[in-house]
């Protein structure tokens, strides 16, 4: 080879390893998928902030229901990404083990006040911000107008006696009709429990760190909702029917109340326009109590992540006001940043604004390790009480005394 | 009426059989006539729609990024079968022929390597791939489905080989043939329909496979059929039942064609071949 | 005769089997270790504790369930769908218009992904919004919505009812492979004697057929014993843990719980256990065929 195009060669080594070294780091982001708009929001977001950063980013969509096998491998092989989304109940298994980044110096602080505080709150432990609220919403009863006005209810009932009488009369329309929608199946089959827990004046963990189903409370609500299966005014076969389930028979204008959240308006105004109905509170118990489920999801950085500035540089760019905006009005989601809840979309929506009305009474998932099995241990007790089989108290202390094997 | 006998026996065949033929092609019919509805009628339970949305195939091709993942499930199913196989014929063939140290534990490690869920492994298998370095890469569902493979493969080549009359080589040996010629010539193509057989099984497992496949894949730009399919039901707020019905009898069509054509040679392939 | 590397066994057994062993062994001592340690819910070592996590398991009142329901459930699929089979498998082998169709019919749940079909058989066995009720009460087989995923009385039959029905392509397909290998000329002796076709059914059909039944048997409980998705898409191995099976239990053990440690001791005593049937049933086969 001729001295001259070695020379060439040596440059063009050189040109190749100064672009090498020049590239910016990749970032991976594992994202919940919660409908068919999440996966192209992310991958939106992504692009842009390429085009304006060069920093590319990966998006990972994951299905809800396998998200916490799929962390679990991936952290078990140490292959988790530099940012994920989880929900907010799930932080403190994580940050026993030392996983999650505390964001404290890593975010401006102009990020950290775009927040609404109740919803920064659940991601603070030991002082330390290791998380941000990405989603969140509440749960309120929505209530079939054109059914209660056939069945000659005149107002939406404000407790459960109310609801009973309601419920009856809308049942007894027709074969097909059924009063009030209970889940009884998967995924938050305990929460739907908790609402009567809640209105009984029955807290999740009591005052002396054991679990609530071990009260009196606990047993009244559960005999309420055991009552409404018993008078036929739930729908049939309660056990076999999860939350999209009894959405289902809403939209078909089947159920006269259910108690859900807010995407379901986003669904009925994609599906079916022209259903009559409305949101109004959970109904109270005999002394007025009320309580609703707040949930947020959050979105972390592990702490082995190699990226934790251009990470942390995602966060500011995807919590921009038009990208949530964006994100949480296609979702249904309840709006996390001041700004988003000020905009006019959000404050003078019907429906959002009666959900943003209950935030003061929601209660959150206690921030306990092993939460997954104490739901499962709530979930399996209702499931055997509303299929009639088993003595409600024995059944409820049972469970209550293996959550307290469970508790700290 | 005087009928033939084939006639009579079609028709008390077809009598017989039509209790198991509604069952099976009962959930065959939910799909086809729920991807058909119309969106807002989807949720009911009516059993004719009231108008037939061809359209509803295309829409769902986009969203659900089905050319994408029917492109995986292709790419995947095929090469680890095609692994799978040039790996376990010339093992079969050795199993078959010959006989040495270690054949036995060689055959009982194949018989309980089928027993192992891959529930089971997939904590373990995850972490060989991180090692690897394939996490998200198809290529990491090739080679765990290939090893799977093999050893179904193998398995089933070996009892079928072993009832291909050694003569025959040994014949054309006789004759001045050479080892090498004798297989290609003489063993191969008996051996054929058996091998097109395990071919096809050890497709339609790679293609069907669940599990590792949900813990390996994590972009959608690399899932496969199954996963995309469940991704679209699994915790979603919303599922667009239409899109997962048209999607699922979409994703069973490529497989049902190779069936039909290839049914007359699973009977010969398993006649021998299982019993040993 | 020169014996050239080629037809050395042991090359060609090498490829093979390196790669299975590999992708099947190592993944089987990763769990052997773990279930004998303490392990956080990531999988991270923290302590040997011997075999306490079986104990853990034995203890557990959810695992005796379980187990009970796994041997329903595999006797219940296993015999069903050979009893099925074999008549059906019959009448295929016979010729009649439009065989080839009837072969491909009852092949197709074959071509679906497991998931697939139990997705769909979900959706269809919904109370209220499931085309099954619908089209049974339109037939006027019923006259009201049954619940048939509420309970497990009505779940778990229907449940088993599926797999059955996803096992036939695989079990027809042997017998076939059974009954075409059966030499005419025992068919033709047996008429000319006059017998019928129960006697020929008795005499010369099942007992040929035997060895196939075995390698039905054998094959389908491996598959079905760790069978998950039917289960899982349906009920969740639920209400109230009425229809769990011991897959369903690891899982919600390993990937609900995070109790990694117990999920894998709980996998080695399901390899045990299957394993020991298997060899236990070969035996008891073998021996009926040396007599």
């Amino acid at each position: 080879m001729s001295f001259v195009s070695s020379a060439r060669l040596a440059a063009a080594a050189s040109a190749l390893a100064l672009m090498a070294g020049a590239a910016v780091a990749d970032i991976r982001v594992t994202v919940a998928e919660y409908s068919s708009l999440t996966g192209p929001f992310f991958n939106d977001a992504a692009a842009a902030f390429e085009a304006e950063t060069g920093t590319k980013v990966n998006i990972e969509v994951v299905p809800w229901d396998v998200l916490f096998q799929k962390l679990t491998t991936d952290i078990s092989a140490g292959a988790q990404a530099d940012l994920s989304i989880i929900g907010t109940r799930w932080l403190i298994d994580f940050a026993s083990e030392d996983l999650v980044a505390p964001l404290d110096d890593l975010i401006s602080d102009d990020l950290r006040e775009r927040f609404v505080p109740a919803f920064l709150e659940p991601s603070v432990m030991d002082g330390q911000l290791l998380g941000l609220p990405v989603a969140a919403s509440a749960r309120a009863m929505y209530f079939n107008s054109d059914l209660m006005e056939q069945a000659g209810v005149d107002s939406v009932p404000e407790n459960w006696e109310e609801l009973a009488d309601a419920a009856a009369k809308i049942s007894a329309l027709g074969d097909d009709i059924y009063g009030f929608g209970l889940q009884g199946a998967e995924i938050e089959t305990d929460v739907y429990y908790y609402y009567a827990l809640w209105s009984y004046g029955g807290d999740l963990i009591t005052a002396e760190g054991t679990s609530g189903l071990g009260t009196q409370a606990a047993v009244d609500a559960a005999e309420m909702y055991r009552g409404l299966i018993d008078s036929g005014v739930t729908e049939p076969g309660v056990t076999s029917y999860n939350r999209e389930d009894v959405q289902n028979l809403f939209k078909q204008g089947r159920v006269g109340f259910m108690i859900t959240a807010p995407f379901l308006a986003t669904q009925i105004a994609n599906e079916v326009p022209d259903l009559n109905y409305g949101v109004a509170a959970i109904p109270a118990g005999p002394d007025g109590g009320r309580g609703t489920y707040g949930v947020t999801d959050s979105i972390i950085m592990f702490e082995n992540s190699p990226n934790k500035e251009e990470a942390a540089a995602f966060l500011d760019f995807v919590f921009g006001h038009d990208w949530r905006v964006r994100f949480d009005s296609g979702e249904g989601f309840l709006p996390v940043t001041s700004s988003v809840a000020e905009d006019p979309a959000f404050a003078e929506d019907p429906v959002l604004s009666v959900f943003a009305s209950l935030l003061p009474t929601a209660r959150f998932a206690p921030t306990i390790a092993g939460w997954e099995e104490i739901a499962a241990i709530a979930s399996d007790a209702m499931q055997s009480i509303y299929l009639g089989q088993v003595e409600i108290e024995p059944t409820l202390s049972a469970a209550a005394d293996r959550i307290n094997a469970l508790l700290p | 009426m005087r009928m033939s006998r084939k006639m009579r026996r079609t028709v008390l065949s077809w009598i017989a059989l039509a209790p198991l033929v509604i069952a099976v092609l009962f959930p065959f019919a939910v799909m086809i006539l729920t991807a058909l509805k119309p969106a807002g009628e989807v949720l009911r339970p009516t059993w004719v729609p009231s108008e037939f949305r061809w359209q509803n195939f295309i829409t769902m091709w986009g969203a659900t990024n089905f050319g994408t993942a029917l492109w995986n499930s292709v790419y995947v199913a095929t090469l680890s079968t095609i692994i799978a196989l040039v790996a376990a014929i010339p093992a079969a063939y050795a199993m078959s022929r010959y006989r040495f140290a270690g054949k036995g534990a060689f055959q009982q490690f194949l018989l309980v390597s089928q027993m192992l869920s891959p529930i089971v492994l997939v904590i373990g298998l995850f972490r060989l791939v991180v090692w690897l370095g394939l996490v998200d890469s198809t290529n990491s569902v090739v080679i765990v489905y290939a090893a799977f493979g093999i050893a179904f493969s193998v398995w089933m080549l070996q009892s079928y080989f072993a009832t291909i009359p050694r003569d025959l080589e040994e014949a054309a040996w006789i004759e001045g043939a050479t080892p090498w010629q004798a297989l290609v010539r003489v063993f191969l193509p008996l051996a054929l329909p058996a091998m097109v057989v395990t071919a096809l099984f050890t497709f339609i497992n790679s293609w069907n496979e669940f599990v590792i496949a949900l813990t390996m894949l994590r972009t959608q730009d690399s899932y496969t059929l199954p996963i995309q399919v469940f991704s679209l039901v699994a915790g979603r707020y919303t599922v667009e039942w239409h899109h997962v019905m048209a999607a699922t009898f979409v994703a069973t069509i490529p497989v049902a064609v190779i069936f039909a054509w290839l049914q007359r040679y699973l009977v010969r392939g398993l006649a021998l071949g299982a019993v040993k | 005769m020169k014996r050239s590397l080629l037809v050395n066994p042991y090359v060609l057994v090498a490829p093979g089997f390196i790669l299975a062993a590999l992708i099947i062994l190592w993944p089987l001592a990763e769990i052997a270790n773990i279930a004998v340690h303490d392990v956080n819910r990531f999988g991270v070592l923290r302590g040997y504790v011997g075999l306490e996590n079986f104990r853990v398991i034995f203890a557990d009142p959810e695992f005796l369930g379980a187990l009970r329901r796994t041997a329903i459930w595999v006797f219940g699929i296993v015999a069903g769908s050979i009893l099925i089979s074999i008549p059906v498998a019959m009448i295929l082998n016979g010729d009649f218009y439009g065989r080839g169709l009837a072969r491909v019919i009852i092949m197709l749940p074959w071509a679906i992904s497991l998931t697939m079909t139990a997705i769909v058989w979900a959706w269809a066995l919904n109370g209220e919004s499931g085309m099954l009720n619908s089209g049974l009460r339109a037939l006027g087989i019923i006259d009201r919505n049954v619940q048939w995923l509420a309970q497990a009385s009505t779940a778990f039959p229907m449940q088993i009812l599926i797999g059955i029905l996803v096992t036939i392509p695989f079990t027809i397909t042997i017998f076939l492979g059974g009954l075409s290998s059966i030499p005419d000329d025992l068919y033709e002796a047996a008429q000319l004697e006059g017998a019928n076709g129960w006697q020929v059914f008795r005499e010369i059909t099942l007992p040929l057929l035997k060895p196939f039944v075995n390698i039905a048997v054998v094959m389908n409980t491996i598959y079905v014993f760790n069978s998950f998705p039917i289960i899982w898409v349906t009920t969740q191995g639920g209400p109230a843990k009425s229809t769990d099976i011991l897959v369903t239990y690891l899982y919600k053990l390993g990937f609900q719980y995070g109790r990694l440690d117990d999920a894998s001791a709980l996998s080695i005593l399901m390899f045990v256990l299957l394993l020991a049937f298997t060899l236990l049933y070969v035996r008891l086969a073998m021996r009926e065929e040396k007599a």
